[in-house]
């Protein structure tokens, strides 16, 4: 069938098997639509899409109808004119008189409109016009204009993956529904704006953009979320942010985007910025120039380091910050002060999994890369939640999930991906390391394992498999036949691993870590396309921030501070190596700081009384120092306690680049400048190293990556911002013409051989502690992210205003417990009171708590608990018990 | 529908027919609010919308409970059923359907779940005061040398296995599963069968390329949604002779290598789904159907689903979006079902009466077929004559015998202004065409479509324009919605045509005839106008 030629308004084209529309449009032929759309299954009900065919009986549709060898097509005879005008008239006619008025420049419909000159129908128009329903904070849905194309409820189903649309009723009073009820807020709808930017007419649209200015600039950045690092198109009108928008070229997203990275950037704007630095003067804070402020701390900064020794000084960068930024400041600590007490909020996630992964593999990075999800053979999600914490990596999974990827999860909640697993492994919070040496175990068992790859690329698989020959004790709570299905799933691969916090942050984060990365090497998926190991990175430049440097055992590119020949390097780069002893981790910091050894820490935008577990003691610590500088946008916890609050600019407002979680480098640009006296980060930092003697030269971001490449060349050696501006690079990528890496040890693993590790179950110290029957799982919901600090200052509290337990409907019931009462959680180390839902996403025994709200602390209530070897804390893990709270709030 | 709503409900591990347990539920609560939705879509595994956008496309989702449902087919109407239901909605909580199939007997009701027929006078009163009324029998004829359709109706008793087996049923399949599947598969496409649905296309090709087309998991899907007003003779099928159905789905099967068929009866034949069910089981248990049909041939096993108040579900792609449990809108084609059908696999979809033939192709041989009917078009047909002729019945006819020679067997033609054949979609044949041979591309020649074979008399007294409104009406709120020229010109054809439209802007009128036959997606809409003008030139000539 496929081939041969065809001939579309007496042009002669290729016959290919696809649609006559697409053939056509590839020809420079636009042929009338308006339910048809690119990459979205063909519809066929609007008919506009008309075409004649030779020797057809009737007119066919060209956006379903298939261009056969053979074919003479003509796309605009004054037959099909006129046929295409009484169709348009009959939809006018379902619509108010002007509803949809022509215009050349407007939407499809518009359009359409007055390409047939149509003010109005000759069939009439309804007189009633419809209400606008505007309930919800981000969308909005005008029933007079909707044509019930569905393009809207395809893009929601193939694109995102949410299904919030269909239509109901028939005959002529079919309409468009998206809830129970005709309330669009009570809805499934996640307000990915994938529908607004293909609705034909307008009928559903972003409300944060319906009465703003039209933007006169656009600028592409890189969202400043999650660590997916969608690019964003920003529209720019009176130097202020009025919408932004997907990027169709983007590899990463391909014109998708989240609730988050679309609709909540308000925060930029908020009232509450800080735009002056803020001096602390007796009992409060007065505003001071940026000159007596850079001129203090470096002063300040100096006397600490001759009085108390360079250690007594740490620096803490952010996950938020530039890659440049991020840089500077461990440069500044190394260099001008003279200290490894470096680290960054990784810390506090993924240095569990980073540390794993170089043990395992060589490198602390995902070995894969996002287009390994369409290209897998099998797909296990382990210890995340990518459709609320990555929600654009989320919809290419469910995507490839519902394009029948096998799909493996394992989680202790029912989360939406676990809905349409082929296999949900409900592990106990904390017992991975049982449940994946119970799929090893059925792996070798089955003999469904990769000998060749094992031979040829790994080591320590004997050792493996005596330890799992040793201790068969099953995985607590999981059926064995589901460990089986599992296994033989897995089996089939290689696999791709994708991984998140629920693995890492615990107890035994790097031995979780480390035994997923054993069924990834028993598998051979270490290396191959569509396999592999992708931790989804929780913040936009967490991957960024220790591949600067920001750690305390290793400088930027992962050098070790201990190694001769790094250091060595460094010095020639920098001037001065690095100092030759590890520094100290962020938990580490702060202990050192309650005990008086640290006098100075300055973080880089990181809330540390929020974020970080133990509270009383970071606030008792941070109290206790002789200086604590903090770069922020808002008024944080941790800012209240400074000495010097100093106002940073956002993501919306700065240049440099962030690296994504596949490694993927991608330019930041600044949309509009920051408000009043804020700053970029880096400048700031340029700025004290400048006085305090450093002879630092940099104009821009450009050149501190320029000098990035030459500090870590084996990774960044080719990577320069006019490099980045297409669509990124991926490192390792060493050389100006090098093309960068999308996945990891392919040509062989890193570190010579992958090293399978036998990993020993332990209990949590969380679990079974008698008189806290509950365990407690923290983690993100879709509308908020981390504390809230920007997203609490969107209307995105419109959609979820307070941090609330899910609690299984039986416990709920004991518990006396309603949906909407309160209810008081007490750990051993903290409480909290929060209204509860009743929800089986959780099972029974299980919590699920969110930390986004500083009313909630929900870290109050997380233990001193940390892997011994990342020393990253146990957020996944806490034993609770339950009591009914005061009355609700108002 | 899509195919990505299809894989969440597989992947969500939905149960096969999700709309059953919404009909469960009106059944016990009347039509879901928005509650009832939130907890079925949960309990169903279907997004809250979905389901939603399901059981607002269906009448028996929505409509409140009734105890009467008064026929408001072609033939009820003209028999008075409106007059029928203004009476009765005074008594009892009442409903129109179209159609109930009890078109020899109009009009007719469904009270309580039971057939009753209304005689002339009738009122609420005698209806319901006069006590049970027994359901009239249908007059079953043949005028073909051969009985082949109604070979076991109007005898009595069928439908028990046990009988039907010893009048011979199974026995093809028997023999049939000695031999190879390529042996059947060659029979029908030898005995040139064309499917009675009203497409007339050949069952043997539709067959070939399901059995040629690639998968393991395929469907035969018996429809059974016999939904032009004016035809019973699959409601007859099911109800007299479900094992002919079953076991002309089993060779089916066996031929293209099914392993699981559905039969999808229009929830206006309680009756007929309660005689199909019934067979089922009882085929299963006597290990007919299951894990080897008759014991020695492959799996095969059958389900039945029951409609849901849509005339459009009996277009193939729509039924199969009902068995889904997703709107009963009419899918693009291609891909066609043969390739991409039910759950997205390889499907035949064949109506009931195609089906009930093939067990005798297969027992007697193509040959014996084919010397029956027409080269273009071999074998009999069944039609259905409605209770406006004076002997109503069905009569099986070879195909080619004239039209007026059926009628003749009703009683003759005199008095009859013209007779509408093939339903509302179908056409009014006026005495100058009585000489038509029946046989779709015969008819099809002269612009005449046969569609399920259902013949209602036009007395010379009926009211035209009232009949106009009556089908207008029903082509407006049976259009699934999905196209733009059915969707809205069915609409807007009705309110011209209220409005005056016959006497005042014919251009305007024939102008939207001509872009919803142009235009529309499926032969739905495309068929809207060709009855329509028919009978607005018969108003004419009674107006000249």
């Amino acid at each position: 069938m496929t081939g041969g030629r065809a001939v579309i308004d007496g042009r002669g084209v290729v016959a290919d098997g696809r649609p006559i529309i697409e053939v056509a449009r590839d020809a420079g032929i636009d042929i009338p639509h308006v339910c048809w759309h690119p990459g979205l299954t063909p519809d066929g009900g609007c008919r506009m899409c008309l075409v004649e065919v030779d020797g057809a009986a009737r007119p066919v549709a060209a956006c379903h109808t298939p261009l056969a060898p053979g074919m003479e097509v003509r796309t605009a005879t004054p037959r099909i004119e006129a046929l295409r005008r009484d169709i348009l008239a009959l939809e006018l006619s379902a619509h108010p008189e002007g509803a949809l008025r022509p215009d050349p420049g407007g939407r499809d419909v518009q359009r359409l409109a007055a390409r047939y000159c149509l003010d109005r129908s000759p069939h009439g128009h309804p007189a009633d016009t419809p209400a606008v329903d505007a309930s919800h904070p981000y969308m909005r849905f005008d029933p007079a204009i909707c044509v019930t194309c569905r393009r809207c409820l395809r893009a929601c189903e193939e694109i995102q993956g949410t299904f919030a649309y269909a239509v109901a009723g028939r005959g002529a009073g079919t309409r468009l529904v998206f809830a129970a009820t005709d309330r669009f807020a009570d809805g499934d709808c996640v307000a990915c704006g994938a529908c607004v930017d293909v609705c034909p007419t307008g009928a559903i649209t972003d409300r944060d953009r319906a009465q703003a200015p039209a933007p006169t600039e656009q600028v592409r950045s890189t969202c400043g979320y999650c660590g997916v690092g969608c690019q964003v198109q920003v529209g720019v009108a009176d130097g202020r942010v009025v919408r932004v928008d997907g990027v169709p070229a983007s590899t990463v997203s391909r014109g998708h985007l989240c609730q988050k990275g679309r609709y909540a950037h308000a925060h930029h704007r908020s009232p509450d910025r800080l735009t002056t630095p803020l001096l602390r003067d007796g009992a409060g804070l007065r505003e001071v120039t940026w000159e007596e402020a850079t001129a203090w701390v470096a002063g300040r900064l100096a006397h600490i380091r001759d009085r108390h020794g360079p250690d007594a000084v740490a620096v803490l960068a952010s996950s938020r910050s530039t890659n440049e930024a991020c840089y500077l400041l461990q440069k500044l600590a190394r260099t001008v002060i003279g200290t490894n007490n470096v680290d960054c909020c990784a810390r506090v996630c993924h240095s569990s999994t980073a540390a794993a992964l170089t043990a395992a593999t060589g490198t602390g990075a995902a070995t894969a890369c996002f287009a390994d999800i369409e290209l897998a053979r099998a797909i296990v999600v382990a210890g995340a939640n990518p459709t609320e914490a990555h929600p654009v990596v989320g919809a290419r999974i469910v995507q490839a999930a519902l394009a029948g990827t096998p799909l493996v999860v394992i989680d202790p909640r029912r989360t939406a991906l676990a809905r349409i697993a082929t296999v949900h492994l409900q592990v106990r919070p904390g017992g991975n390391v049982a449940l994946f040496a119970a799929l090893a175990r059925a792996l070798l068992d089955a003999g469904r394992i990769d000998r060749d790859y094992l031979d040829a690329r790994t080591e320590g698989l004997d050792a493996l498999a005596a330890e799992l020959a040793r201790d068969t004790a099953p995985p607590a709570g999981i059926p064995p036949d589901r460990i089986l299905r599992a296994a033989d799933v897995i089996g089939a691969g290689p696999a791709l691993f994708v991984t998140g916090l629920g693995l890492s942050e615990l107890t035994q984060g790097v031995g979780s870590v480390l035994a997923l990365a054993n069924l990834a090497f028993l598998t051979g998926s270490v290396g191959r396309p569509g396999a592999g190991i992708l931790a989804l990175r929780g913040q936009n430049n967490v991957q960024g921030s220790v591949d600067m440097g920001c750690a305390p055992d290793v400088a930027t590119g992962y050098q070790r501070v201990t190694d001769p020949a790094a250091r060595a390097h460094l010095a020639d780069v920098w001037g001065v190596p690095p100092p030759p002893a590890p520094g100290l981790t962020v938990t580490e910091i702060t202990a050192a700081a309650d005990r008086g050894d640290i006098r100075a820490v300055w973080a880089m935008g990181e809330d540390l009384a929020q974020s970080d577990p133990d509270q009383e003691r970071v606030l008792r610590a941070l109290d206790r120092l002789d200086l604590l500088v903090v770069q922020e946008m808002f008024m944080t916890e941790t800012a209240r306690r400074a000495h010097l609050v100093l106002p940073a600019a956002g993501a919306l407002e700065q240049d440099g680049t962030f690296t994504n979680a596949e490694r993927r480098i991608q330019l930041v640009r600044a949309a509009v400048p920051p408000p009043g006296g804020a700053r970029p980060d880096w400048e700031v930092v340029y700025d004290v190293a400048r006085a305090m003697g450093a002879g630092w030269r940099y104009r821009e971001p450009a050149d501190v990556m320029d000098e990035i490449a030459r500090a870590a060349p084996a990774l960044f050696g080719g990577v320069g911002h006019a490099r980045l501006a297409a669509d990124g690079l991926q490192w390792p990528c060493p050389a100006p013409d090098h093309p960068g890496t999308p996945r990891l040890h392919v040509d062989g693993v890193a570190r010579g051989r992958g090293r399978l590790t036998p990993v020993t179950p332990e209990a949590s110290p969380e679990h079974d502690v008698a008189g806290y029957p509950y365990t407690l799982v923290t983690g993100r919901v879709l509308e908020h992210y981390n504390v809230g600090t920007m997203t609490r200052r969107t209307p995105s509290v419109g959609l979820v205003a307070a941090d609330v337990l899910e609690i299984h409907p039986d416990d709920a019931a004991r518990e006396g417990l309603a949906a909407g009462d309160r209810a008081r959680v007490e750990s051993r180390w903290g409480r909290t009171e929060v209204p509860v839902r009743p929800s089986r996403r959780v099972p029974a025994g299980t919590l699920f708590l969110s930390f986004h709200f500083p009313e909630t602390h929900t870290n109050r209530l997380v233990g001193p608990h940390v892997d011994p070897v990342s020393k990253c804390p146990d957020y996944k893990v806490t034993a609770v018990r339950l009591s009914r709270g005061g009355p609700p709030r108002e | 529908m899509s195919d990505a709503l299809r894989s969440l409900l597989r992947a969500r591990g939905a149960p096969p027919g999700p709309l059953g347990e919404v009909r469960a539920h009106v059944a016990r609560h009347g039509p879901p609010g928005a509650d009832a939705l939130r907890d079925l879509a949960e309990h169903i595994g279907m997004p809250v919308a979905s389901l939603r956008g399901a059981v607002g496309y269906f009448a028996d989702l929505n409509a409140p409970a009734a105890d009467v449902l008064v026929c408001d087919g072609t033939s009820c109407h003209l028999a008075g059923a409106d007059r029928l239901r203004a009476g009765v909605e005074a008594k009892a909580a009442t409903r129109a359907v179209r159609c109930l199939g009890h078109c020899h007997a109009s009009p007719a009701l469904l009270v309580h779940g039971r057939v009753v027929h209304a005689r002339p006078g009738d009122t609420a009163e005698t209806l319901f005061g006069g006590g049970a009324r027994d359901d009239a029998p249908v007059d079953v004829r043949c005028l073909a040398p051969e009985r082949i359709v109604t070979r076991r109706l109007g005898r009595g008793g069928f439908a028990d296995l046990d009988r039907a087996r010893g009048d011979g049923a199974y026995t093809a399949l028997d023999a049939a599963l000695a031999g190879p599947p390529e042996a059947v598969l060659a029979a029908v496409i030898a005995s040139g069968e064309r499917g009675r649905g009203g497409a007339a296309y050949p069952t043997g090709h539709k067959w070939r390329a399901a059995a040629a087309a690639p998968g393991t998991a395929k469907h035969v899907v018996a429809n059974g949604d016999e939904g032009d007003p004016g035809a019973y003779l699959d409601r007859h099928l099911m109800e007299e002779d479900p094992h002919a159905l079953i076991e002309g789905m089993a060779l089916c099967a066996y031929a293209i290598g099914a392993g699981h068929g559905v039969v999808f009866i229009r929830g206006e034949y309680p009756a007929a789904h309660a005689a199909v069910t019934a067979a089922v089981d009882h085929a299963r248990r006597a290990g007919i159907l299951g894990d080897r049909l008759l014991g020695h041939g492959p799996a095969f096993d059958i389900t039945v689903v029951q409609g849901m108040g849509s005339y459009v579900c009996g277009e193939e792609t729509a039924l199969l979006n009902a068995i889904e449990g997703f709107r009963g809108d009419v899918r693009p084609r291609p891909p066609y079902p043969v390739d991409h059908g039910l759950h997205g696999r390889p499907t035949v979809v064949n109506n009931v009466e195609t089906l009930v033939n093939v067990p005798w192709i297969v027992a007697h041989g193509p040959d014996a077929y084919r010397a029956l009917g027409t080269a273009a078009s071999p074998g009999t047909k069944a039609l259905c004559l409605n209770a406006g002729f004076a002997r109503p019945g069905i009569v099986e006819v070879e195909l080619g015998t004239p039209l007026h020679t059926v009628l003749g067997e009703g009683g003759g033609a005199d008095g009859l202004r013209a007779v509408l054949v093939g339903g509302p979609m179908g056409s009014v044949v006026t005495p100058r065409d009585w000489d038509v041979p029946v046989c779709h591309a015969a008819m099809r020649d002269r612009g005449i479509e046969l569609g399920h074979g259902g013949i209602v008399a036009l007395p010379a007294t009926a009211d035209l324009r009232a009949l106009l409104d009556h089908w207008l009406a029903f082509m407006a709120e049976e259009s699934c919605g999905r196209c733009v020229p059915c969707r809205i010109g069915s609409r807007r054809l009705l309110e011209t045509v209220r409005g005056g439209g016959l006497d005042t802007g014919r251009a305007g009128l024939d102008r939207l005839l001509d872009v919803v036959a142009q235009a529309s997606l499926c032969a739905f809409g495309q068929r809207i106008p060709t009855p329509v003008r028919e009978l607005i030139a018969l108003i004419d000539a009674e107006a000249a």
